[in-house]
């Protein structure tokens, strides 16, 4: 089977952008911390972009995946940790049990709102992420709503230093790698069978299927892939590197709102959307933040406005218009 | 051409480089320190901006206070001046980290203050861990913060276990006939540990437990829950979570008749508009607080149990505050505890006479002190073992604090009256 080189050529500057990111991280003092930030946000907008920008289904409990996901990392942590020897395999292992969770929650979504569309889909995605939060509050899973703390136990597997390596480095390095497998399934589902279906899904979902288009199928293949994804980011991201976690804090539709602002601002359905939007978005909340404490979302929201105004269809959006016809064009996607 | 368009990606690339570089510190060069700096991310915006605010008045009061009345921090014959450099979390986790770094790396500061909460507290602390800083957690109350091995964390505000614990030892004193306690708390993380620790203080007085149960967060109907509390029949209830819930414990107490000896209610029955909203319902009912404005904490009450005093006088204290936000509010526990984080930062510095982290932390395990804000002293863990909670009392409409002895203004109204 011969592959395609030039169909992946869009990564390129996706790749770049990255490079450049933890190169800067990497060596610049004090910078670490902001470039995880922006691959925070870039690789939860890349994640979100996989299901919502290609079948344009609003999914507002998404964060239920990321929340999952911390959830699935602290019981690797929490529980695996009593047995010597398993070593960095505990991570591993709270790695599998974020997805696993992931996809049990995908399946229920799918067996309840994937039935549904627009603003029924949107409402029953929420009802399923409050009714998660509230069976572990309720139910007293997991600690229930004390949540879990488990610093003691990755300081106990493997000592202070490599405790602290772990969560203010290897955690923001795997969320780097997440963004980075993100951005290549993009690619893949747009050039792609799966991404031809979802096209015509988002398009006009009842033409597609009469097409003879299995719309569930791919609807489901794109829905747990995204899911798988962000459970990843929360695995890393909030899981390992914050190294507690509460219902109260996780399961919080702010997150799904987010995602859809840096989606938006980037450019929907586009691959290097998400990587614009996510950077315009946590670096402008950064600076903000300092320049103007306290005032910050008063300048922040006017910024998004206008960036909205701007460019209607996302930054990428308009530059993609732009560079049609040219050589660009190729590179961006 | 091809070089072309290379060279405008290189260039973009570039610039974002340069931005990204622009935001990071300036090499470090070893010199004399001319100011102890003082790193915060504050919650400002976003959920807690409430406690933020708070604590970011009380904590540029005490500079000033430190700075102008005591003439700055003594440092090897030096004083030197604090500075306050703070940056708003907007109460969200993911900000503490990024910031935190920022304070620690671009802006040298040599200590650095927590956010408002446990949770926001807990994801800043791996940060301070790597950079070995010392982190003043003024918010987080959570008793397990303390026993996950962190180096760096030093406690302020009360351990969350210990919110009842001043209620119970003053009935026990009031009216030892009392026994028989009803526990019924909001399903948080924070309500549920006060629960754990007021069980087991009231288990260790001596007092009966007759009714224990939690009530989920939002809850709009507290009937089924009073009625299984009114059947135990107990002389004191313990409960609340929240401001909303806490009114509707009180309010659905009155309806039901349900009259015991004492009823304290956490993060509710402390606020101004408790009282104000339930009017003769609220008559009697107690809660516990960090602090209240109307303590009486003084030099001669810090002398009487053989403790330091430090800082300003309490009217002393609520003046720079006011000045500090710049509007007439009166301090709440939140700005008394960030404030008071300040002084011992101060003391410990300069008993360990040194800016290093890990002198000063030991120092502060040493340190025990008394000021506007009560006592303070830390365990080996660094959690708040030295201050002991205010209680105070709705009477006559007024808010009346009871108990400690050395901070109460008037009596405990024991038993309080019917509803």
């Amino acid at each position: 089977m011969k592959i395609n080189i030039a169909k992946y050529y869009p990564l390129i500057p996706v790749y770049a952008v990255y490079l450049t990111m933890f190169l800067v991280g990497f060596f610049v003092p004090g910078l670490w911390q902001l470039v995880a930030l922006l691959a925070f946000y870039c690789a939860l907008g890349q994640s979100w972009n996989i299901f919502m920008g290609m079948t344009g289904y609003v999914d507002f409990g998404y964060v239920t995946f990321i929340a999952l996901g911390t959830y699935g990392m602290a019981l690797g942590i929490t529980y695996f940790s009593q047995f010597p020897g398993l070593g960095i395999a505990i991570i591993f292992i709270g790695l599998l049990l974020a997805l696993f969770l992931s996809t049990l929650s995908a399946i229920l979504e799918a067996g309840i709102a994937l039935r549904l569309r627009g603003a029924y889909f949107a409402i029953a995605c929420i009802g399923i992420n409050e009714g998660l939060r509230h069976l572990i509050e309720g139910a007293k899973i997991w600690g229930g709503s004390e949540g879990m703390l488990y610093w003691k136990e990755l300081t106990e597997v493997f000592g202070t230093e490599t405790a602290i390596q772990l969560t203010t480095l290897w955690a923001d390095i795997a969320v780097f790698i997440i963004a980075a497998m993100a951005a290549f399934i993009n690619v893949y589902y747009m050039r792609s069978k799966i991404g031809y279906a979802l096209t015509a899904i988002r398009e006009d979902e009842d033409a597609a299927k009469v097409m003879g288009i299995d719309t569930t199928k791919y609807k489901t293949i794109a829905f747990l892939t995204s899911g798988w994804l962000g459970a990843l980011v929360g695995a890393m991201a909030w899981g390992l590197k914050l190294t507690h976690v509460f219902p109260a804090d996780v399961f919080v539709i702010h997150y799904t709102v987010e995602c859809i602002v840096i989606v938006v601002l980037g450019g929907i359905g586009t691959l290097l959307g998400p990587l614009v939007g996510g950077l315009i978005y946590g670096l402008s909340k950064y600076w903000l933040a300092i320049i103007l404490p306290g005032f910050q979302l008063l300048i922040f929201a006017p910024i998004i406005i206008c960036i909205i105004i701007a460019f209607p269809e996302g930054v990428i959006g308009v530059v993609k218009r732009r560079v049609k016809g040219t050589r660009l064009e190729r590179y961006i996607i | 051409m091809r070089n072309g368009w290379l060279m405008k990606i290189a260039s973009l690339l570039f610039i974002f480089g340069a931005l990204l570089a622009l935001s990071g510190g300036t090499p470090t060069t070893e010199v004399v320190p001319e100011k102890i700096v003082v790193g915060h991310s504050v919650c400002l915006s976003g959920k807690y901006a409430k406690a933020g605010e708070q604590a970011y008045g009380g904590i540029i009061a005490i500079i000033n206070w430190v700075n102008d009345v005591s003439g700055g921090v003594k440092v090897a014959g030096k004083k030197l001046p604090l500075e306050y450099t703070y940056y708003d979390c907007e109460s969200r986790k993911e900000a503490v980290t990024s910031l935190l770094e920022r304070l620690i790396t671009a802006d040298k500061a040599d200590f650095v203050m927590a956010p408002y909460s446990s949770g926001l507290t807990l994801a800043g602390a791996p940060v301070a861990e790597k950079y070995s800083v010392i982190y003043m957690d003024h918010g987080g109350a959570s008793d397990r913060i303390f026993q996950q091995g962190y180096n760096y964390i030093v406690q302020t505000i009360g351990p969350a276990t210990l919110y009842h614990a001043g209620t119970l030892k003053m009935i026990q004193n009031v009216d030892p006939t009392a026994k028989t306690v009803a526990l019924a708390y909001e399903d948080s993380e924070f309500a549920r540990m006060t629960l754990k620790g007021a069980k087991e203080y009231a288990e260790e007085l001596g007092f009966e437990i007759v009714f224990e149960r939690t009530y989920p967060a939002g809850v709009t109907d507290l009937t089924p829950l009073l009625s299984d509390l009114k059947a135990s029949n107990p002389d004191i209830v313990l409960g609340g979570g929240h401001y909303e819930d806490g009114m509707l414990f009180n309010r659905q107490m009155a309806d039901l008749d349900i009259n015991v000896k004492a009823l304290s209610l956490i993060a509710s029955a402390t606020l101004p508009t408790f009282g104000e909203a339930l009017g003769n319902l609220a008559e009697g009912v107690m809660g516990p607080s960090h602090w209240e404005y109307g303590v009486t904490y003084s030099t001669k009450g810090a002398k009487k149990v053989g403790l330091d005093w430090i800082g300003p006088s309490q009217d002393e204290f609520v003046e720079l505050f006011k000045e500090a936000l710049g509007k007439e509010v009166v301090p709440d526990y939140h700005a008394a505890e960030a404030g008071a984080a300040i002084l011992s930062l101060v003391l410990a510095i300069e008993m360990a006479d040194s800016l290093d982290s890990d002198e000063v932390r030991a120092a502060l395990g040493e340190l025990e002190f008394m000021s506007f804000y009560g006592s303070w002293d830390v365990d080996d863990t660094g959690l708040q073992v030295g201050h002991s909670m205010v209680d105070m009392q709705w009477q006559g409409g007024e808010r009346v604090i009871v108990w400690p002895t050395e901070a109460r203004i008037g009596e405990v109204w024991f038993p309080k009256p019917d509803f």
